[in-house]
This record gives structure tokens, sequence and C-alpha cells, in this order.
């Protein structure tokens, strides 16, 4: 692939003794929406930062959008729209007037459109001090987006946003995406990355810990299938494991085993029930999710 | 320009918005001019003549050393200042819209105490509109640099509040606003030379009031416009130090 608009490459960046971000590279296709995933202290923010030009590399080479952050940063302020996570206007400022002025900036009229695409110009008179979580989310998205940018970055975006706010950010990241622009977002929400994401990358300790869509993140990690089985009497909890699958134990009444092939194991599982004639309430076959998969990279500590 | 523009025109409204700015700029300042003018100048009938002088340089001296420091640190602590950056807004815009939205709420105060004064309080008019003009912008310049300075050194809230004070209440008792400094002890008169307000004291005694000063008040206004300057370079460098990219 030759069209990215993002490229990192061997980014190091350390705090005196402590080296929070370690050769990390990687590279951002326009249009997508990339997923930095990692535990709190992984280097996300500070990658992030390097990215926005908001901290200088120890070493390595950046590009957005064949824009040196640091070197051309007020062309960067045009191609890169930035939603930091703890930042906030001043309490006093009124929704209308924060986009007056950051469109000022940015030498274009007040995006009345903007406003109304995220349910905003109902708010315009409202001070940011007096605004939900979510509305102060929503104005931030807004406004980075006053500059008609390239790449979007979004650092946390729905941390305290109840869930019509994260559904209502997720339906704008998607709208995003379908209008060609990229979007880099930070997230502790495996659910969400999974959900959004066509690329993520999962950063450990500072070093790169995996790289790939979520399928191919997941599908690198255990191979095994978890089933899930609850019957009305609760005959086969004490069933332990079976030829086709291993016995992971029991909760309230739910068996689990793990297997290489699910339908052997299901198929032992239910004539095992039925032959007790126990009737099944519940049976669920899942693929390890993005979340185990990203628990088990942590756990390990291992990276590219 | 016109961004910057809007930004000014934002800064005041917000600062009328914000109940604890309101208080510092005009409630405090005017409230403060009315007990004065109506009872402390009967005590001590020597401030009555330059009511207008004294009360500019309270309201001022508190507006800009007392209002501007904690809005300040509260934009950097809050992160504000870092998404103003990333959202295209200069670190130097905001503190220059900081400034002069200061200047502009001061100087309706000074107004309204300047018009109001000889018609409350039978206060004096100045002999020279224009040295009293010139003087009280030298006011305005250097308490709003100090105010900037200290609010861009501060490391939190409560230092900036503690530094604040540190400059006010000096300014308040040693530079003559309160009772006439040659009544305070040689040391303390001495140690008030230190603070603006004395030489903006001495400089509306002289330009603005033509009162006999003991030196001469061009000069105490050339040094209120040197602190000025000192003050806003300070605060330029301080601000550029704690927004530089590390």
């Amino acid at each position: 692939m030759n069209n990215y608009i993002l490229t990192l490459h061997n980014l190091v960046k350390q705090y005196q003794s402590i080296t929070a971000v370690d050769g990390v590279s990687f590279n951002i296709c326009a249009g997508e929406i990339f997923g930095l995933l990692g535990p709190n202290g992984a280097g996300k923010t500070t990658t992030l930062e390097c990215i926005e030009g908001l901290r200088v590399p120890t070493s390595g080479d950046i590009s957005v959008d064949g824009l040196h952050p640091l070197h051309n940063r007020r062309e960067l302020r045009k191609t890169l729209g930035i939603q930091l996570q703890s930042s906030s206007l001043p309490e006093a400022i009124l929704a209308g007037e924060a986009m007056t002025l950051v469109c000022a900036y940015h030498g274009v009229k007040p995006r009345e459109d903007l406003m109304q695409r995220f349910g905003l110009d109902t708010l315009k008179h409202k001070q940011y001090g007096k605004m939900s979580t979510g509305q102060k989310r929503r104005l931030q998205l807004a406004l980075a987006l006053a500059g008609n940018p390239k790449i979007v970055v979004l650092d946390e975006p729905t941390a305290g946003v109840d869930v019509q706010g994260r559904a209502e950010l997720h339906a704008a990241i998607y709208e995003l995406k379908a209008e060609g622009v990229t979007v880099i977002l930070a997230t502790h929400d495996m659910a969400e990355a999974e959900a959004l994401c066509d690329r993520i990358a999962i950063l450990i300790k500072g070093r790169l810990a995996a790289l790939g869509t979520p399928e191919q993140v997941t599908a690198a990690g255990s191979s095994q299938t978890r089933i899930t089985l609850r019957t009305r009497h609760g005959s086969l909890l004490k069933q332990g494991s079976i030829q086709k699958a291993s016995y992971l134990g029991q909760s309230e009444g739910f068996a689990q085993w793990l297997c290489n092939d699910a339908a052997p194991a299901v198929m032992e599982l239910l004539n095992a029930a039925m032959s007790q004639e126990d009737p099944v309430d519940d049976l669920r076959v899942e693929r390890p999710s993005l979340e185990e998969r990203f628990l088990e990279i942590v756990e390990g500590g291992k990276t590219l | 320009m016109n961004a910057f523009l809007s930004q000014i025109i934002i800064q005041l409204r917000m600062d009328i918005r914000d109940k604890g700015t309101l208080l510092v700029f005009y409630i405090v300042p005017l409230g403060f001019y009315a007990v004065m003018g109506a009872v402390f100048s009967s005590v001590n009938p020597e401030i009555k003549p330059i009511l207008s002088a004294t009360m500019a340089i309270f309201s001022v001296t508190m507006g800009a050393v007392i209002g501007i420091p904690p809005s300040l640190v509260k934009l950097r602590e809050a992160g504000t200042l870092r998404a103003y950056q990333v959202l295209g807004i200069p670190n130097a815009s905001v503190l220059l819209s900081i400034g002069i939205s200061t200047l502009i709420h001061l100087s309706v105060v000074c107004f309204i105490i300047s018009i109001s004064a000889p018609l409350l309080f039978d206060a004096e008019l100045p002999q020279s509109t224009g040295g009293f003009i010139a003087v009280l912008a030298a006011l305005l310049f250097c308490s709003t640099a100090i105010g900037l300075f200290i609010g861009s050194t501060a490391k939190t809230q409560s230092s900036a509040m503690l530094l604040s004070q540190a400059v006010f209440m000096p300014s308040l008792m040693l530079s003559g606003i309160m009772f006439p400094a040659h009544l305070l002890p040689q040391p303390l008169e001495y140690a008030g030379n230190v603070f603006p307000a004395t030489h903006v004291m001495r400089a509306f005694y002289g330009l603005a009031y033509r009162l006999p000063t003991e030196y001469n008040s061009s000069l105490a206004l050339l040094i209120v416009f040197a602190i000025g300057i000192v003050a806003s370079a300070a605060a330029a460098w301080r601000l550029g130090k704690i927004t530089r990219v590390a």
C-alpha cells in the first residue's frame, strides 16, 4: 500500500531515564480508522502528542500528510483536527462562541453545519461549564473538525460519555470515514476498537505489541473456542473435561469448556445433557474477543 | 486580525459572565470606592481631593493583580491553553486577549470613578486631564503586565493568590492610597518605592493635580512604564517557557 497519510518510523521519546515510547513504527492509510490501544502508561498519549507536534521526539521520523509536526506546525493545525483527552475550554465560553473563535483562526465562517450535525445548534448559548460530558465531547469533536482536517485524532473520545452519547459519537466517526477523513482513535474500550477500527496497534510499555486488523490481532492469540452451556438441572456442572473439550469451570450455573473444534465438542456436550434428560437453556459458542487477546498480550508482555 | 478581534470580544463577554471576574473587576472596587468616598474621606480629608486617582489605583491594582493571575493559572491547569493550541489559537493571542480585555474593563471602572467622584464626593477635577489620562494609561499597562507575569509564573492558583497578595497589600498600604506615605516609618516609605502604585501616586500628584512631589513626576511616570515593559517581557518569556514543546 502506498497511500499512507501518516508514517511513524522508529519513534523514541525519553523523559530523562524513562523511555515512554521505544522504537514504535506504523503507517496509517488515508481514510482508515486506526486504533491505538494499550494499558495506562503504554505510551499512547505520548505517541499522539509527538504526532500532534506537542512533544519533541528523542529520535525517529514522523510525517503527517507530508508535514513535519515540529517544522510545519501552522500547516499541521489545518491538516490535523485534534480532540485531546484531558483538556477543557473556559467555563464561561458559549458553545457558539467557541465555534466562532476556532473558525475565525481557521479563516472560515462559523460552521453551523457542524453545530447541527452534532446536535449543538440548540446549545449555542449554553456555557461550556454547564454542559454535560457528552455535550462537551461533541463540541470538542465539532471544533476539531472546524478547519476541515484530513486527519482527526481522538484521544479517549467516549470516556465518561453515556450510552446514547457513545452511539452518537460512533455514528459521527463512521460519517467521517465515509467522507474520507482519516481517524486515529486512542481508546481503552476494546469493544469500541473492535467495532470501529479498520486496523489497530497495541502498545505495551512504549513498544508495539500487535498491529493489524482487529480480526488479525485477535486470531494471532489463542485459537481455542469457548463453549458456555447452561442446563435446567445443572447436570453438566460436574461433567469435567470431555473427549473434545477441556473443562474451564462454572459460574452461576454456566459451565465452560475450551476446544479446538467446536462442532464435535458441542455434539458431545448436547448428547451428555440429553442422556441425562436435562433440557439445555442456553448454549454459546464464542471465539476469543479482542479484549481477551488484549489481556493476553498485556499479561504476556511480549512486543513485536 | 479579525480572529484576534473576535477573541477579544469573546474574552470581554466571558469576563462579564464569570462571577469571580465580575466581582474583582467591578463589584469590589466600586463598592470600596463608595465606602471610601462616603466614609473614609471624612476621616482622612487629605484623600478627598484626589479620590479619583487613589480609587483608580486601588481598582486597577486589584483588578489586574488579583483578577488576572488565578484565571491564567486555571487556563493552564485545566489544559485550556493546550486545547486552544491544537485548535489553532496561539498562546500569545490568549495572553494578549486577556490583557486587553482586562484593560478595557478596568478603564470602564476608572471612567465611572472619575466621572462620579466630583459629583458624589466633592473630589477635585484634575488640573490636567491629559496628565491624568497618561498616568492612568501607565497604571493600567503596568498593573496588567504584573498580573500577567504573576499568572504565567505561579504554578498553582493558591500560589498565584499568595503572589498577588504580596504585591497588592503592600501597594495598598505603602503607596499613600490609604494614608499619606510620609506618615510611614522611613524604612517602609523606602520599601514602598518597590511598588509601581507608589510612583503612580506621585505621577498623579504632579502630572494630573499639579501638586508638589518629592521627585520629578515625569520620572515617576517613566518608572511605571519601565516596570510595565519589564513585566510584559517577563510574562511573555514565562508563558513561552511553560508552553514550550519538549
